[in-house]
């Protein structure tokens, strides 16, 4: 029996709950837009950032550091500095890279500016490196400071009065990129902040409409003994109806644009990493929808607290 | 409208004993009779046996809008079981504060106000609509909803406290024939008499058989002879256990019915009288 009431309750505050949000038709499609936009951004956002998260992978990945080393260094000092980092816990591989391989590189990136080259008169100011790829991105920087601390090397580098700045390696642009993301994000959030905000003040006036249009009913269930769950019921329902049909929106149209847009953006961008997997999308999915829902409710409770005292 | 009303009384009365027992029938009517005495009342002594539904006990209301005119002041009284008491009084005399508060509406500002051994004051508010399950309320206005029928509104008081449709299906025609409408379940509120409306309201109050009903001025808007018509209802209602509490200012009425008459003015009670009169000038 118990069961059975419950249900009943259930299947009345639904109804009610889609009475309400048919009755006020105009203003319910105004909250389900501002759900549906501010769940879409939160979306892409959430689908943007972890494609980020791919990119700085795939950056850290092609990390390697550059050890300048000095005009006079001896061939056996280098050699000693070689086998030291090729020691050292997470590096792939070490090779050098003589003056004149320098200039030879420096020359084939510049092939488009030739006058800058022609301008060397002849004279090589590169300095010879050792290039070491790392099999751990995370540890470059550790590694590098372990370079810098290294005694052979700190007699063979190119700037002997501060040994780190002989070293060059990626960090510098991972933390670039992260900088960058991170307004990124800022926006977004402070974006998706706004739109929150607009869509909870649409559930409010609708669940306040529902109230009002039925405040006599309310009347009477206060009177003959209904309790407080059982009149709020029917609101709290109506709020997530509509962050339900604004959730479904967004996910909607965030599956479509993985299934159309994203492959025309992968081959515009090769090198970009878009691809992320399924599972992913599903929990953002998830995400969207509790969010959507919490957004309803906390609307719905807002208008209550307001319009409907018990 | 009459000719409605006097067709439907005696086929009340035919269905009585489907309603509560006939014993308390019988009772009531000796009750009934003793009335005319004014200083024998049956009830009267019926009532020291029984336990007080409704004690007020210093109970004082003050609106903060008028802080220096108390709407009720120090008030005590006790309303046993089995009860029919009129609660009279000029407009703005205290009656609706008085029935406001019995149901939790408003909270005394100071005193305390004890409702079937519950004590109001301290009651938590979710044990609120369970005290207003167990007091059946009627008013001037009726109260009904406009898009429902006479039938949908005497079971939406029974669904909305969660009974099932088995108990809706049996209790509601059953409560619709004690009134008198079983011939109009189908009817909405606005093709209906204010008499058969308040009828409406009436069963409305009773569907969950509480042990308390009360009522703001129920033949507020209704004419004399329908008033009566409501008036036998109540007291019907009365005879079957129900305590019955009206707050009214329809002299004829009180006057007709001999039944104990508080009469408030000013927020005080100035007089507590068993088979008493309206009485104020």
């Amino acid at each position: 029996m118990e069961v059975y009431t419950a249900l009943n309750s259930i299947v009345y505050f639904i109804r009610e709950a889609f009475k309400g949000f048919f009755r006020n038709r105009a203003t319910a499609l105004g909250s389900v837009i501002t759900i549906f936009l501010s769940l879409l951004i939160l979306g892409v956002f959430s689908v943007g950032a972890v494609v980020v998260g791919n990119v700085v992978d795939s950056v850290e990945s092609k990390v390697s550091i550059t050890a300048y080393v000095a005009d006079d260094a001896k061939e056996k000092q280098i050699q000693k500095v070689e086998s030291y980092i090729e020691g050292l816990d997470g590096v792939a591989s070490v090779s050098f890279t003589t003056k004149d391989q320098a200039l030879e590189n420096f020359k084939k990136s510049m092939t488009s500016n030739p006058d800058i080259v022609e301008q060397l008169d002849g004279q090589n100011p590169l300095p010879a490196s050792i290039d070491v790829e790392l099999s751990e991105a995370q540890e470059v920087t550790a590694i590098a400071e372990k370079i810098a601390e290294n005694e052979d090397f700190q007699k063979i580098c190119d700037n002997p009065d501060d040994p780190a700045e002989s070293l060059k390696y990626g960090q510098k642009t991972v933390d670039k990129l992260f900088a960058l993301t991170n307004y990124v994000r800022y926006i977004g959030i402070a974006l998706i902040g706004l739109l929150m905000f607009i869509a909870l003040i649409f559930i409010l006036n609708n669940i306040r409409l529902s109230i009002l249009a039925r405040r006599k009913e309310i009347a009477i269930m206060r009177l003959v003994g209904a309790s407080n769950g059982f009149i709020r019921g029917p609101f709290s329902v109506e709020g997530m109806l509509h962050a339900f049909v604004g959730a479904v929106l967004a996910i909607g149209s965030l599956q479509a644009m993985r299934m159309l847009a994203l492959p025309k953006l992968q081959s515009a961008l090769p090198w970009l990493p878009i691809n992320v997997d399924g599972s992913t999308y599903l929990l953002i999915y998830l995400l969207l929808l509790v969010a959507g829902l919490l957004l309803g409710l906390l609307g719905s409770a807002w208008a209550m607290g307001r319009y409907l005292k018990i | 409208m009459t000719n409605a009303k006097t067709q439907g009384i005696p086929a009340i009365s035919g269905e009585q004993p489907s309603v509560e027992g006939v014993s308390s029938h019988a009772a009531g009517m000796t009750q009934q009779l003793s009335t005319v005495l004014p200083d024998l009342d049956v009830a009267a002594v019926n009532k020291v046996a029984e336990k007080p539904v409704i004690i007020f006990d210093h109970v004082s209301k003050v609106y903060p809008a008028q802080p220096k005119k108390p709407a009720l002041d120090d008030i005590n009284l006790k309303i046993c079981k089995g009860e029919f008491v009129f609660l009279v009084g000029h407009s703005g005399s205290g009656k609706s504060t008085f029935i406001r508060s019995i149901i939790r509406e408003l909270k005394p500002s100071s005193g305390k106000i004890i409702i079937m051994g519950e004590d109001l004051a301290s009651m938590r508010n979710s044990r609120v609509p369970f005290l207003r399950r167990n007091i059946g309320c009627v008013f001037q206005d009726f109260k009904l909803l406009p898009n429902k029928t006479v039938f949908e509104n005497v079971a939406f008081a029974l669904e909305v406290i969660g009974k099932s449709r088995h108990v809706i299906k049996t209790q509601v025609p059953e409560v619709l024939r004690l009134v008198g409408l079983q011939d109009k379940l189908d009817k909405y509120p606005d093709q209906l008499s204010g008499g058969e409306q308040q009828r409406v309201s009436i069963a409305r109050a009773i569907v969950n058989r509480p042990p308390l009903l009360v009522c703001d001025e129920p033949t507020g808007n209704l004419d004399p002879q329908t008033s009566a018509g409501i008036m036998d209802l109540l007291v019907r209602i009365n005879r079957s256990g129900t305590t019955v509490l009206v707050a009214t200012h329809d002299r004829e009425v009180v006057n007709k019915m001999r039944r104990r008459v508080i009469v408030l003015e000013k927020g005080v009670v100035i007089r507590d009288q068993d088979g008493g009169v309206y009485g104020v000038e």
